[in-house]
């Protein structure tokens, strides 16, 4: 088989899907944990990419193999996959790979929230349906018990952070805010206080995003025991903070132009519960939508009467991405892999 | 260039605090018109009334505009540190005093000012100022909400609310008997003015009532808009 640098074409072609799919997270998700403290000007745009991308970069290669693990092999039994037929788990893997990239491009083109978790579950699922039905693998080997507790995850976590921020923004309400009578001199209190969420929030990030970059690469690069080694969770995020450096500032410019609202108080409770709601998933291994999670706390400090308007439109528009998205992604795996194995690569 | 962004940058909507205090601007802006027109409708002097008729009739149509465009930005899906209902509820009496503004300056195009005692017209004159004197307090009972709602309810902040609330209760409360005071002197001199003149005179003071009337009313609503 044609190899360049000892890596067969396929492995090249597949790791090209993973630092895509790294890009996009660099380039929307991690932006979205900086918006607040460039909005609230406590640092420059520049400044705010430089901490976002090292504690992403951290967040990533210190807590990001859990999470990998469950994308890599809990939803497929790709361990099991790889012992009995190798080169079919490699193009199932690369067709989740770009499943996901092509419908997180053009969900984003679209302007919806979706999810690059969701993404890149549904899309695992689909290379493990079409696996099954080619008698590859059976039906029991997809992962069904955590299927359901990402499903689950992935709608406790944003409830769980709306909670929590509800209940953040209180507390400092009865701290702070009621006896710190000088309202500029308490947001500029709290200015190094959002730089520490913000980038509480950006490892957070780190930890559960990366896996939909290079969850399934262990497989394509056909590591047998399917461990994660420290160098792919760094190429991961190095994606990431590339797509951070071409894109993403752009994306934190926007947002931080639009929430102006949240000033350094209401930033930092959003940020704390998101960030904690996100790193006690990355710890289960659940894959959850950042993005979901954050609109959950922002709206709980909303109910906290920490906003002056909050359009709740917005969960309609997460429930309706939540709901094509997987079955979408699932499809487009399913295609291609078939595809792939019809064209008889 | 289309944006190539996920987040949902809609949830962060403008908010419909910053026309309501504008609202309430008009409102007061309509209302320290009065003090002129009533002084140009006891001087008889007819231009000046209707040319003043005309400026408050504009006010009353910004103030107008700036409701309609609150309500339509207004969906139920719309998450505010208030109840919703009552922020609406609300803001149906504060676009009442401009109304009633309205009103009254219509009212004193109708019949030029035949002569009226002076004393009538002092009181006119007097009563007007203590309505002035309600919306001028009305206005930093808004600005103090504006900093309630700036400082997610900072507790002092709120009493202060309360207590504007009371002052603009209490300012009503006076205007009140000075209306049923001037009604009566009305009444009383039928045989000058004639019934024509009585009800005209009448129908002002009512209306002048109002003003204040709906300030009180508003402002008792922000009562429970603060109590949640």
């Amino acid at each position: 088989m044609l190899t360049i640098l000892g890596l067969s074409i396929l492995s090249i072609v597949g790791l090209i899907g993973a630092f895509y799919m790294a890009w996009n997270i660099g380039a929307n998700d991690l932006a979205n944990s900086m918006g607040d403290v460039v909005g609230a000007k406590v640092l420059n745009l520049k400044q705010v990419c430089i901490i976002g991308g090292i504690m992403n970069f951290l967040g990533v290669v210190f807590f990001g193999s859990r999470v990998t693990k469950t994308v890599g092999k809990g939803i497929v039994r790709t361990d099991l996959m790889m012992e009995l037929d190798p080169h079919m788990a490699v193009l199932g893997a690369i067709s989740a790979l770009f499943a996901a990239g092509i419908w997180v491009s053009f969900a984003t083109y679209k302007q919806l929230p979706v999810s690059t978790s969701h993404s890149m579950v549904g899309s695992m699922l689909g290379f493990g349906i079409a696996a099954a039905s080619m008698g590859i693998i059976g039906f029991d080997d997809i992962g069904w018990t955590v299927l359901m507790k990402v499903a689950a995850s992935w709608v406790l976590s944003p409830i769980a952070g709306m909670v929590l921020a509800f209940l953040i923004f209180n507390l400092i309400r009865h701290t702070f805010i009621n006896r710190i009578k000088d309202t500029v001199k308490l947001e500029k209190l709290f200015g190094p206080l959002l730089i520490g969420s913000s980038c509480y929030q950006a490892f957070s990030f780190g930890s559960n995003d990366v896996a939909n970059a290079i969850g399934p690469v262990p497989i394509i690069l056909g590591m047998g025991n399917l461990e994660i080694p420290l160098w792919l969770l760094a190429f991961g995020g190095i994606g990431i903070v590339i797509g951070l450096s071409t894109w993403g500032y752009k994306v934190i410019y926007t947002i931080g132009e639009k929430i102006t609202e949240l000033t350094p108080t209401r930033g930092f409770s959003a940020d704390v519960a998101c960030a904690t709601t996100v790193i006690i998933c990355s710890s289960y291994g659940m894959p959850v939508s950042t993005t979901h999670v954050l609109v959950g706390c922002t709206i709980g400090v909303g109910l906290a009467r920490g906003l002056e308007a909050v359009n709740l439109n917005v969960i309609r528009g997460i429930v309706y991405s939540w709901l094509v998205t997987v079955p979408i992604s699932m499809v487009i795996a399913f295609t291609i892999y078939i595809g792939l194995v019809w064209l008889g690569i | 260039m289309r944006r190539f962004i996920r987040f949902p940058v809609d949830m962060f909507v403008k908010s419909p605090f910053k026309p309501l205090y504008e609202h309430a601007k008009k409102a007061g802006e309509a209302v320290k018109k009065l003090e002129e027109i009533v002084q140009a409708f006891c001087d008889a002097d007819t231009d000046r009334v209707d040319k003043l008729c005309g400026e408050i009739s504009a006010i009353e149509h910004k103030a107008d505009k700036i409701k309609q465009s609150i309500r339509e930005n207004l969906p139920p899906s719309m998450l505010l540190p208030v109840n919703r209902q009552d922020f609406l509820a609300f803001l149906k009496p504060q676009d009442s005093i401009p109304d009633s503004a309205e009103d009254i300056a219509g009212l004193m195009t109708l019949r030029s000012s035949y002569n009226l005692p002076p004393d009538i017209k002092e009181d006119l004159i007097q009563i007007i100022k203590e309505t002035i004197k309600t919306i001028d307090e009305y206005e930093k009972l808004m600005d103090e909400i504006s900093r309630v709602i700036k400082t997610s309810f900072r507790t002092d902040e709120v009493e202060k609310a309360l207590a504007g609330i009371s002052a603009v209760e209490q300012i009503e409360h006076g205007i009140d008997k000075m209306g049923l005071k001037l009604g009566r002197k009305i009444f009383s001199i039928e045989e000058e003015i004639g019934a024509v003149g009585v009800y005209h005179l009448s129908e002002i003071v009512k209306k002048i009532g109002e003003v204040s009337d709906y300030a009180a009313r508003a402002a008792d609503m922000l009562r429970v808009m603060l109590s949640k």
